[in-house]
């Protein structure tokens, strides 16, 4: 089936079956937790119009981690924001989960973000005021997902994780840049969100620490079942990922299933395929 | 440490601009109304430093000094069971030829002077009183002796065509608009010359000075033509009609306002700037899906804490000026509910600055963070 009629099917069993995306089965046994299709998005007006997305379809599973990649001005941010609840496209649909994300009033476009999506920028975002422990309990405290014990106590915990118990206690001045990545990446995570988007989490980073960031990113995607889309443009992010898309003037023009024993120290998984 | 109070105190240099504007409204408002206090609270001081409780005058009397003749048969008004003492008191302006020429403006202050007393101001000692006794006899301030044109106790001078003579001086009692002269009744009544069977005030002491209020709301329900005030009430009553009078009042509240405008404008500033510098931190939150008012809340809180860090470091700062400006002659008084009222006024000029400053929230947006 054609990838346009296999959307169309798909939207049609969505408006009629009455458990909607739920049910829906790709034949692999393999549901998706973000599909969208038909988006697209253009900026200006008139001569000065520019074109970011075109009809661009995509679906995400859990468990993996995707790489978009593409050039500079591709699109991909814009997909992004897109698949993330955070830009309105021109046209197109976006369901994650259950939420036709883009038919949800603004209020509860931001519930289903608190609910399940965490977010990675370039830009590591830090309060300089606050240390590492507090930029992460602040998520939990401010979305009232749990009280203060409960918060330090998985604050405590993910910090472990993410290798930085011992800079708990301080101001981002006092980190690295890649100790400042690893604490943005441990607030997009601590709310243990569905889905994580990462915006060129690894561009401002040598390539030691960029290793560090992808591989954390594909432990989420792996062992917590979290579905991650990272935008980078960054090629030797390729192995470390579970499928890559391109997007090119705002076309997706390539959709590659990489083989998982490609996947860096994946061995097990390796001699399975 | 909540994270709007480790924010404020780690980024200090950012927020001090604020904390020092809103400790100087804080400072400016105090100290402008306890100078204003205390320079109209010299209107008072024949209420004031008296022994009575209850004041009653002409019906139309807006202060203390510009009282009317009344007949002194009112002093039957006063035969209340609470009431211990009855006193006639006489008051009114004259004029003070000065020994070296020209005139000065007094007020003088008559009232009977025996032991049980309560006209006169506590600073008259029983010395003076007997000295008083002695007909045109006037104690004065030692600072008025300037303005009188006399340079020691003795010295006499001519009042509404009538010598009289220094026999004392007492301290703490200068006048606004004329210097106090202070009497027996006998002489007063010679020097201001009221219609027979007149008086100005007459003054009553209760056995318990609690109960002043319940006489005086009873004689206010009488259908005679009379005002009767507590001692308290009227000295407010004064300082009260001097303030609006001179229009003193209008000059506080400009100033006050000024103060406050130029703190709120600050506070907003800094708070307004401290947001816009983290708004790339917010949108994060943004993106998290933090509901936006719990970031307000933190520019909420961050203002309060730069009130209450300017109010605290404006108290020592009054306290300390206060006791500058005391002891440099001039009257600075603070009572309890000043403190009260500049800190609140303070306090909500921080919170409305912080209130205004959330408009930099509103430029908050995740997708700019995405490039």
């Amino acid at each position: 089936m054609a990838t346009a009629d296999r959307y169309n099917t798909c939207f049609v069993d969505l408006q009629t079956h009455p458990k909607g995306l739920s049910m829906y089965n790709d034949g692999n046994g393999v549901i998706p937790t973000l599909r969208a299709w038909g988006l697209t998005k253009t900026f200006g007006a008139g001569d000065v119009m520019t074109t970011a997305l075109r009809d661009v379809s995509i679906e995400l599973y859990p468990g993996q981690l995707s790489l978009l990649m593409g050039p500079s001005g591709s699109g991909k941010s814009t997909l992004l924001a897109a698949l993330s609840g955070l830009l309105r496209p021109d046209s197109g649909r976006v369901l994650c989960l259950e939420h036709d994300i883009w038919a949800l009033s603004e209020k509860q476009r931001e519930h289903f973000r608190l609910k399940h999506c965490g977010f990675i920028f370039q830009g590591y975002n830090l309060f300089p005021a606050l240390t590492a422990r507090q930029q992460l309990e602040m998520v939990l405290r401010w979305s009232g997902i749990s009280g203060w014990r409960e918060a330090r106590q998985r604050t405590d915990a993910i910090l472990d994780l993410l290798g930085l118990s011992k800079k708990a206690k301080l101001r981002p001045n006092q980190l690295s840049g890649g100790e400042k990545q690893r604490v943005a990446i441990g607030r997009a995570l601590i709310k243990e969100p569905s889905f994580c988007f990462a915006d060129e989490p690894t561009a401002a980073l040598d390539w030691k620490h960029g290793e560090q960031v992808i591989e954390l990113l594909r432990a989420a995607a792996h062992d917590g079942g979290a579905t991650i889309l990272v935008v980078a443009h960054d090629s030797r992010l390729i192995p470390h990922v579970d499928r890559v898309f391109h997007l090119e003037d705002g076309v997706l023009v390539e959709g590659i299933e990489r083989p998982l024993s490609l996947v860096a120290g994946d061995t097990a998984v390796a001699a399975e395929y | 440490m909540s994270y709007s109070l480790a924010t404020l105190w780690y980024e200090r240099q950012r927020y001090l601009p604020g904390v020092l504007a809103v400790g100087f409204s804080c400072l400016l408002i105090a100290l402008q109304c306890g100078l204003l206090l205390g320079l109209f609270s010299i209107t008072s001081i024949p209420i004031d430093e008296s022994g009575a409780d209850i004041w009653i005058g002409h019906p139309e009397v807006p202060s203390v000094d510009l009282g009317r003749p009344i007949p002194d048969k009112w002093m039957s008004f006063l035969a209340q069971p609470e009431v211990e003492i009855i006193e006639p008191f006489m008051e009114g302006f004259g004029y003070w030829v000065k020994p070296t020429g020209g005139m000065e403006l007094v007020l003088i202050i008559g009232s009977q002077l025996g032991p049980g007393a309560i006209g006169p101001v506590r600073q008259l000692t029983a010395e003076h009183r007997t000295l008083l006794s002695e007909e045109m006899s006037v104690v004065v301030d030692e600072g008025e002796f300037g303005r009188l044109g006399i340079t020691k106790i003795g010295a006499t001078a001519e009042v509404i065509g009538r010598q009289v003579r220094v026999v004392g001086t007492v301290r703490g009692l200068k006048s606004l608009a004329g210097p106090y002269l202070f009497c027996s009744l006998h002489t007063a009544k010679q020097l201001l010359r009221p219609p027979a069977d007149q008086v100005t005030f007459i003054l009553g002491k209760c056995y318990k000075k609690e109960d002043a209020q319940k006489v005086v709301d009873r004689l206010q329900a009488y259908p005679h033509k009379i005002s009767a005030f507590t001692s308290d009430g009227f000295s407010l009553r004064s300082r009260l009609h001097w303030l609006l009078k001179t229009k003193a009042g209008i000059a506080l509240g400009l100033a006050a306002a000024l103060g406050l405008l130029v703190g709120a404008v600050v506070t907003y500033q800094t708070l307004y700037a401290a947001t816009a510098a983290s708004l790339k931190e917010y949108a994060v939150l943004r993106a998290l899906g933090i509901p936006r008012w719990r970031m307000a809340l933190t520019v909420l809180a961050q203002s309060f804490w730069v009130g209450l860090f300017g109010i605290c470091l404006a108290v020592p700062f009054i306290l300390i000026l206060a006791t500058v400006g005391n002891d440099a002659g001039a009257k600075v008084l603070l009572p309890w509910w000043l403190w009260t009222g500049a800190i609140t006024v303070t306090m909500t000029t921080a919170l409305v600055s912080g209130l205004l400053a959330l408009r930099s929230l509103r430029l908050v947006e995740p997708a700019t963070l995405l490039r």
